[in-house]
């Protein structure tokens, strides 16, 4: 009874998740709320188990992030490095493309990848209307590159910081091993940005003028927060590499560092808590109730178990329909309940593989698959909701089809590059 | 206490309206519709919104950035709207007094719905504006 309530509770929410009809965060309480009342799953599982309840490391991790994201934003310093950028680009459409392409995946890999976009947009939006040329083709390119990007680091895309909590992975694990293929993925989707964006780049020479006019000192209004927040930031990230040598959990890393911010730059609660999207972490805890819900009956093991019987206990093959599998229902379904609900059987079935560099490669494949999916449709990943938004904002409103048709292409390009690259390094070189 | 004020027709043109709110010093406008019934005032700090493009909205940081030559066309941004489309999605309450009202109805109406300008109506006839300016030069008025 216990088991089909719990299905029956995670699949109807999962359909309003993924429709929308009604708030996600809504959906996953709501979900949460009928698995704890019909007693599926109790408070000690809900909020004290880790392999049923609530991962407060993920909370607290995307929680402390996002403090620190919303003092550093206040500093200017991306609108600097971007308007810096499209100056040096000496106002060249194709050559600004890049350059801001290249500035979204760095930032996107250093924080999520919804920040990045509404830190790029704005100032993309400006250098379009100063060169007099449509943004669209320029916002989509860089939502792509966001999504790549994401992929790089632990806390570079949210299904990143749930799959390194589950797996016990650390920032430098993903370092060593996603950040390559990232670069790579990077580069292939600057060298295909020509032909996907064909006829975008005509600008009137005259309106190259007004580019070079805008003037990126403007931009660092407090240059004291600004080096606060760069050294608190710096400082963050060496606690995260040394993970190893410190000990300290990157959630806990996180929120120190939010705190110290916080202190010494003197930010008021009204600003740096107005950047928490609580919503997002309220539908995490909903979630993971959920997914607690079926992990304590059995499904996830009952599903791992036939995943590992259709895979033959073949890892390569596991890994392959893992990466294709995720970057399908990462398009269509938002990536972040996708990998919730992935991990704990992704888990299971790492367990039926006894070479541990074949298991990792499992978690590997279902973080490129879920990051680089969610670039196929216009609703696959936050980020390109909230690109959506902006553009039509500022009168530049972009067609489901308009960004699938872009994305869909990049999608499969950026598989067909991962999957050769997950069979080299784990199975032939390995 | 009310003073005669121009009005706007929802259609007409956004850029005739915000020279309107320039000319007069105006706090706010009244809108009607085709027959002359008010339907909405739009306060020129809503006109001063629609200079700003949608970016600078997005991240005030960006004014910074731009130069002179910028700051001198900020009005061609109003260039083919109309006052309808300077107004919100989702009409807000008309800010309407009758002509016996006291000064203190009228400042309550201006306090709730946080509006520079009410119309002082009889019926559906307009008959004049109440701006702010001319409720507090009343009110301190000597006894």
């Amino acid at each position: 009874m216990s088991t089909v309530a719990a299905i029956a509770v995670f699949v109807v929410a999962y359909l309003f998740i993924a429709t929308e009809k009604i708030p996600k965060m809504v959906a996953a309480l709501a979900g949460a709320g009928i698995v704890l009342a019909l007693g599926v799953v109790g408070s000690e599982d809900a909020f004290y188990s880790h392999d049923t309840g609530i991962d407060w490391d993920v909370i607290f991790l995307l929680l402390g992030m996002m403090i620190i994201v919303g003092v550093l934003r206040k500093t200017g310093v991306f609108e600097y490095v971007a308007i810096w950028a499209a100056k040096r680009a000496k106002g060249s459409p194709l050559r600004v493309m890049i350059l801001l392409v290249l500035i979204t995946a760095v930032a996107s890999a250093l924080l999520d990848n919804v920040t990045t976009i509404l830190l790029i947009a704005p100032v993309t939006l400006l250098v379009c209307d100063r060169l007099d040329i449509n943004p669209v083709p320029f916002l989509i390119a860089e939502v792509l590159a966001s999504n790549i990007g994401g992929a790089a680091t632990l806390i570079g895309d949210p299904p990143n910081i749930i799959i390194g909590s589950r797996a016990g992975l650390t920032f430098n694990d993903f370092l060593v091993n996603l950040a390559p293929i990232v670069a790579i993925e990077i580069v292939v989707l600057v060298v295909i940005l020509p032909r996907l964006f064909r006829g975008s780049f005509t600008v009137d020479p005259d309106r190259v003028a007004d580019v070079m006019a805008l003037n990126e000192r403007e931009a660092i209004q407090n240059p004291r927060l600004l080096l606060k927040s760069g050294l608190v930031l710096l400082a963050v990230f060496v606690a995260f590499v040394a993970h190893s040598v410190i000990h300290i959990e990157p959630s806990v890393v996180a929120l120190l560092g939010a705190g110290v911010l916080v202190l010494i730059s003197k930010a008021q609660p009204k600003h740096y808590l107005a950047s928490v999207e609580w919503e997002t972490l309220l539908f995490f805890a909903g979630l993971f109730v959920m997914i607690g819900a079926l992990v304590k009956t059995g499904v996830i093991g009952e599903l791992a178990k036939l995943a590992a019987d259709a895979t033959g206990g073949n890892a390569l093959l596991a890994v392959m329909l893992i990466l294709g599998v995720s970057a399908l229902l990462s398009g269509v379904i938002d990536n972040i309940p996708y990998v919730a609900t992935m991990s704990p059987l992704v888990l299971a079935l790492t367990n039926d593989i006894p070479d541990p560099t074949h298991s990792e490669a499992l978690w590997w494949s279902l973080a490129l698959g879920a990051d680089f999916g969610g670039n196929m449709t216009a609703v696959g990943a936050s980020a390109n909701v909230v690109m959506l938004g902006i553009a039509a904002r500022a009168g530049s409103r972009i067609s489901f089809w308009e960004f699938t048709k872009k994305g869909a292409v990049v999608t499969v390009v950026t598989i067909l590059v991962a999957a050769p690259y997950l069979w080299l390094r784990y199975f032939v070189l390995a | 206490m009310a003073e005669e004020f121009p009005v706007v027709d929802l259609d007409s043109h956004a850029l005739d309206a915000a020279r309107l709110l320039a000319e007069h010093r105006l706090p706010g406008i009244v809108v009607t519709d085709r027959t002359g019934c008010p339907q909405s005032i739009l306060p020129a700090s809503e006109v001063v919104q629609f200079l700003v493009p949608s970016y600078v909205r997005d991240d005030p940081s960006l004014a910074r950035v731009l130069d002179e030559s910028m700051a001198d066309r900020v009005a061609d941004k109003l260039g083919g709207k109309t006052v309808r489309s300077l107004l919100p999605d989702e009409p807000a309450e008309l800010p309407r007094v009758d002509a016996d009202d006291t000064i203190i109805e009228v400042a309550a109406i201006m306090a709730r719905l946080r509006c520079p300008l009410v119309a002082v109506m009889e019926g559906k006839t307009l008959l004049g504006v109440i701006s702010a300016s001319r409720l507090l030069q009343l009110a301190l008025l000597p006894r």
